[in-house]
């Protein structure tokens, strides 16, 4: 049984793509073959931040048009056995693809893939809608910030208009220094607000930069707390909805400082 | 001074506090899709309306709109003071 599996936000800036490419390899590393398309036509990044922009010749807009088979155009992550891209045009726009014409490309898509995941460009307008137009399920990113939940509730309201089952939340960019002083909303402010089922949540930590700037998923780093986050994340996609939430409450004092020495908790903000 | 001593109780209001009460309202007006003026609007009508019938304690009135878990409710608290002494209004 494969599954399309759209990742949106409402909101940009709030590290769908991140996620998009984190799950995606979290996925393939626990066995699955798994297709992430990048859905942010003119404006891709997916391709950056899995590290494979140098190897795109054809994309998703080419493959819509006749112009290449569907096969061409996927590029296989040689890291990640299973995990294939299909990138986004960077030179055409939105409009340059229909709802429809999203649907029959993950349909062909969910015949050769366990998981299809969608990586969804900010917005409501026609970007969304074909990002949705192929996915059985969402998964909602939000950050624990005013605006980021204010459009996470309008993009869950639209989730459920297109007739999706009830999205899941991960929720990113967590500080739990701050969320200790009562600066950042808590995992449980979140939750009463968007009244959704939560998927996971990802702590602030200066890996995801240093990844990023490599092209290297921090999914791969098997030290890093925000890459078993992510790998947690994954797993509970992948059947095991029970995995425990990653304790990265430490930070003070000696357990804190001993995780710090051996690493685990670097960085965390 | 009581500031100052809270801060150094480390007891100085949270700002997620602020940060979840605005994001509750905003989510009432992103959904009724009443700005705040209207709201107001019809908090004043209301409140003309049940003091056609009864004195009411205005300055401790509450009318607002709040978010359950799947609705939006109207939630109104007004003390009265009396029942005004007459007929149905015309």
């Amino acid at each position: 049984m494969s599954e399309c599996i759209v990742v949106t936000s409402g909101k940009g800036g709030v590290g769908k793509t991140t996620c998009s490419a984190n799950l995606g390899v979290s996925l393939a590393l626990q066995g699955a073959t798994v297709a992430v398309v990048d859905a942010d036509i003119g404006l891709r990044n997916l391709d950056v931040i899995l590290g494979l922009e140098n190897r795109i010749v054809y994309d998703l807009v080419h493959v819509i048009e006749g112009e290449c088979r569907l096969k061409q155009a996927l590029i296989r992550d040689k890291r990640a056995e299973g995990l294939y891209l299909l990138p986004a045009a960077q030179t055409r726009d939105k409009n340059s693809v229909t709802p429809q014409q999203m649907r029959e490309l993950i349909n062909e898509l969910k015949e050769e893939f366990d998981y299809v995941l969608v990586d969804c460009p900010a917005g409501i307008e026609q970007g969304f809608k074909n990002a949705v137009a192929g996915a059985d399920r969402a998964i909602i990113v939000t950050t624990p910030e005013v605006s980021a939940i204010r459009d996470a509730d309008r993009i869950i309201g639209m989730v459920e208009a297109a007739e999706l089952p009830e999205p899941h939340l991960v929720i990113n960019r967590y500080r739990s220094k701050m969320v200790r002083r009562g600066d950042m909303m808590n995992k449980e402010d979140i939750l009463e607000i968007l009244a959704i089922p939560l998927l996971g949540i990802v702590p602030d930590h200066e890996d995801i930069i240093i990844s990023s700037n490599r092209g290297i998923p921090v999914v791969f780093d098997e030290t890093s707390v925000v890459g078993e986050a992510f790998r947690r994340i994954g797993r509970r996609l992948h059947g095991e909805p029970n995995v425990p939430e990653l304790d990265f409450s430490e930070g003070n004092g000696i357990w804190g400082t001993m995780k710090r020495w051996m690493g685990l908790a670097q960085g965390v903000a | 001074m009581t500031e100052l001593f809270n801060r150094f109780l480390n007891r100085k209001d949270s700002s997620k506090d602020d940060a979840k009460a605005r994001l509750k309202v905003l989510l009432i007006h992103d959904q009724v899709d009443l700005t705040p003026a209207q709201l107001d609007a019809m908090q004043e009508e209301i409140t003309a309306v049940i003091q056609k019938y009864v004195e009411i304690d205005r300055e401790n009135s509450v009318v607002r709109l709040e978010r359950g878990d799947d609705r939006i409710a109207l939630i109104s608290s007004v003390p009265v003071r009396r029942v005004i002494e007459r007929g149905l209004p015309a």
